[in-house]
Formats: C-alpha cells, sequence, structure tokens
C-alpha cells in the first residue's frame, strides 16, 4: 500500500475513535459533488445527465464546508462533474486542507496543467490529484469517448509529480478489459511517478449511455485475480488491500452504503454514491432516515446484486481491518508483504 | 437506454397514479412541467420526492432558476415530460459507429 504513514494514523484513530463511542454506523470519506459539469462524457458515467440549468449550479464552498463538517470523516473526495471546473475549487481545496482534511481531487485531468500553472494548488500532504485513467492509451480513450485524452492525461501528471504534488490514478474497469493489458497498464502508471493506484469495477447506472459493459460478480473475481496474480512489488495501490482481496473473490463483504456519503447541489444523497432514491436536507437525517436494510447484497436489492465498487466496500475493509484479529492479521501481511 | 418518457402527458388527479408518476418524474434525467390545481405550471427538473411522510411533497428546481421549490403531492393535477430526456439515445453503440465512421473518413482523405 501507498498510503503516507500520517493519513493511515489519521485513518485508524479515526475509526478507533467511532469504535470506542460504539457507533455502528460512521462515514469514511465524503463525496463532495460541488457540480455535475464536466468536459468529456464518458460511456460509464451516470453522474452528468441532467438539463442545462442543472449542470449550470453548483454548491458554494460555505455549503460544501458546512457538509464536511456535518459529517465529519477525516477523507474527502472531490469527484463530480469535473471539479477543475468548479470556478472556487482554489478556495475550496485551500479551506479542506486547513481543516486537515485529506483530499482527493478526482479529475480527468483535461485541466489540470492549466490549474497548476496558474498557482491554484499548492503541494499538501493533504491533497491529491485522483486522476482518472481507465488503461492504456487506446482502452482510455474509448472508455471517455474522446481520442487524445490519455496523453493529455500523462503530461498533467507528469507536470503534477515535478511539482511535488501527491498523484494517484483511478481506474473503472469494464466487461473486456484485459487483464495482460492492465498489468502493462500499472507499470506505464508506476513508471509516471505517482504515489499508487485505485481500482474499482464499474457501476450499471441506469442512466449511463452503456449497459452492456459492466462487469458481473464472477467475471469481476476472475479478472481482478488475473490482473492481481502475483503482483509486482513496484505496484503500489492508494487502498485497502482487503478490498483488492474482495475484488478477487478471496474476501467476502457487505456493503456499506453509508461508508461513503454524497452531498451535492441536490442534498445527501440516498442511499449511497451510485443510487440516487432521494435527497435528505442534513447528514444526520441522511443517517437516521435511511432504510440502510434495504440496501446490500443481502438485502436482495437487485440494484446491489453486482455491485463491488470502492464506496460501498472500500469502507467495509476498513472496517473489517479493525473489528477483528483476522482482518488486522491479513491486512497487515498484506500490507508488509505486497501480496494479495 | 433509448426508451423514453419525454413526450408523455399524465393526468394526476388520482391519488394512486399521481404516486407512480411522480416516482417517473423523479427518475427522468430532464425537465417537466407540473400542472397545478389553481391550472399554473412549473416548468423544472424534479431532484427529489418523499412520499413517507404525512403530507407527501416533491422538490424541483426551476428551470429559470432560483432556490428549489416545494410542491405538496396533493396541488399536482398533471405531469408533462416536456424537456429533453438528457440520458436517452446517446448509446455507446452509437459513439463506437461514429467512431469507426471518423476513422473511416480519415483513411479515405
Amino acid at each position: 500500500m501507498s498510503v503516507p504513514v500520517s493519513q493511515m494514523w489519521t485513518v485508524i484513530s479515526y475509526v478507533a475513535k467511532q469504535k470506542l463511542r460504539g457507533r455502528k454506523r460512521y462515514p469514511l470519506v465524503l463525496m463532495l459533488e460541488p457540480l455535475f459539469r464536466c468536459n468529456l462524457a464518458c460511456a460509464g458515467c451516470g453522474k452528468i445527465q441532467y438539463p442545462g440549468h442543472i449542470l449550470r449550479k453548483h454548491l458554494s464552498v460555505e455549503q460544501c464546508l458546512r457538509a464536511v463538517d456535518e459529517c465529519g470523516t477525516p477523507m474527502v473526495s472531490i469527484p463530480g462533474g469535473e471539479p477543475l471546473m468548479y470556478p472556487d475549487i482554489g478556495r475550496l481545496v485551500k479551506a479542506l486542507v486547513a481543516r486537515k482534511k485529506y483530499v482527493y481531487l478526482c479529475t480527468n485531468a483535461i485541466l489540470l496543467e492549466q490549474k497548476l500553472d496558474e498557482g491554484l494548488f499548492e503541494p499538501s500532504k493533504y491533497l491529491t490529484f485522483s486522476v482518472h485513467m481507465d488503461g492504456l492509451r487506446e482502452d482510455h480513450d474509448e472508455a471517455v469517448c474522446r481520442d487524445g485524452v490519455y496523453d493529455q492525461a500523462v503530461a498533467a501528471i507528469r507536470a503534477a509529480v515535478r511539482r511535488g504534488f501527491r498523484v494517484t490514478t483511478n481506474t473503472t474497469l469494464f466487461e473486456g478489459a484485459d487483464a495482460f493489458r492492465m498489468r502493462n497498464f500499472f507499470d506505464e502508471m508506476m513508471d509516471l511517478g505517482v504515489e499508487g493506484m485505485m481500482l474499482s469495477p464499474g457501476y450499471s447506472y441506469s442512466k449511463a449511455p452503456d449497459q452492456e459493459h459492466f462487469l458481473r460478480r464472477q467475471r469481476t473475481h476472475q479478472l481482478f485475480s488475473n490482473m492481481l496474480n502475483k503482483p509486482k512489488t513496484r505496484w503500489k495501490f492508494n487502498q485497502s488491500p482487503l478490498f483488492l482481496q474482495f475484488l478477487m473473490g478471496k474476501q467476502d463483504f457487505e456493503c456499506t452504503p453509508w461508508g461513503n456519503p454524497t452531498y451535492n447541489i441536490f442534498g445527501w444523497q440516498k442511499p449511497c454514491y451510485l443510487l440516487q432514491e432521494g435527497y435528505a436536507e442534513t447528514f444526520q437525517e441522511l443517517m437516521d432516515m435511511t432504510a440502510w436494510d434495504r440496501y446490500g447484497r443481502r438485502s436482495g436489492n437487485e440494484k446491489c446484486r453486482d455491485c463491488m465498487v470502492h464506496c460501498g466496500y472500500e469502507a467495509t475493509a476498513v472496517d473489517h481491518t479493525f473489528s477483528s484479529a483476522r482482518g488486522f492479521r491479513d491486512a497487515v501481511i498484506a500490507t508488509v508483504t505486497g501480496k494479495l | 437506454m433509448d426508451e423514453t418518457l419525454e413526450g408523455w402527458s399524465a393526468d394526476t388527479r388520482d391519488p394512486e397514479h399521481r404516486a407512480e408518476v411522480i416516482d417517473h418524474a423523479f427518475d427522468y434525467r430532464g425537465d417537466v412541467t407540473i400542472v397545478l390545481d389553481d391550472s399554473t405550471e412549473r416548468v423544472g427538473y424534479v431532484f427529489n420526492r418523499n412520499r413517507d411522510v404525512p403530507d407527501p411533497y416533491l422538490e424541483m428546481f426551476d428551470s429559470a432558476g432560483g432556490p428549489p421549490i416545494m410542491i405538496p403531492y396533493a396541488s399536482v393535477r398533471a405531469v408533462r415530460f416536456t424537456g429533453r430526456d438528457t440520458a436517452a439515445g446517446n448509446s455507446y453503440v452509437a459513439w463506437l459507429e461514429r467512431k469507426a465512421a471518423a476513422k473511416s473518413s480519415a483513411r479515405d482523405a
């Protein structure tokens, strides 16, 4: 794992506090979507299909910070839309860093070099650019439905690394992904000097244009087993090793839908980052009024059946690490040896 | 994915049917026109609804702008799916076809 010790310690102490307080349900990462507007229209994305007047809206920095304070997670992920299109992104990131939140700014990197040149961000252990990269050049450009984006992202990653920023990649995998090509992709990303990589199977958004290429559960196990079999020691993953083992079929986890609560212009999204079944006005209302037992694989909910996405299961993996001796042992072994 | 409610109009005076239509409006990725009891019309995007409360309501952003507005179910007389369905007609297959066509025309040029 490539997560810095200070970040790991922050997460460990946060989880320990939740356990000591006896909180059965606690959030781990806030998914803060300041806007839905994007400069790409990827085939697997269900986040941007809205009328123009909705795409033109965005949260104020104050609304964002209120949400951050309300839910109190140690980590804040800023997806979207494309967060670099958010007019106040510099001010928002600065305020989050001042609050000592570990920020993952999820970007397609098309605007990254420009924003770095404008001096919008300063390197910090609290700020990571998490660059969307779905595979080698051809695979990535196909996934984002535009040629040339891979090369733009590579140039931006190099520029950010050169300036001393923390940079990770985030990769969503779909049906048809080739394990051998992905292993080459991991080499290529590590060559760029990224701190680590994040992987997840895609979720079959009902509003996404492409419905035919989402992975089913068995196929996910197969793909991730082939891809991560005997992982090279130079590959670093910026996520829980137990989550990767889950994707490989070596761990059996249930979803933690409250683990990555989502806040956007509509409010607190019920129940999770992927499903949109309504909105709560406050974080407390989200936690208290959502019928959590209707979600997750064991609930029998058809929408959750094949979902193995990080926003539902990474929080489970982290909780499992600190809930049982076996979980802790498995996580330590995987972290120390790099074996999955 | 190319199935769409775009252009559909539904009378919602029957409370049972009304809840179902409002669920469709909530799920629709385009603007709708809500016709109220007093015959006024609100055009906008329905982003939330709650029927688990004594007085069910929907919430929408008016297409003309402004903060969200709340409308009680009881005052909704009809719903028209008037805005373009932004989730329809934009299939991955269509993109692959466009890409193949572009490649082929580049080769021919």
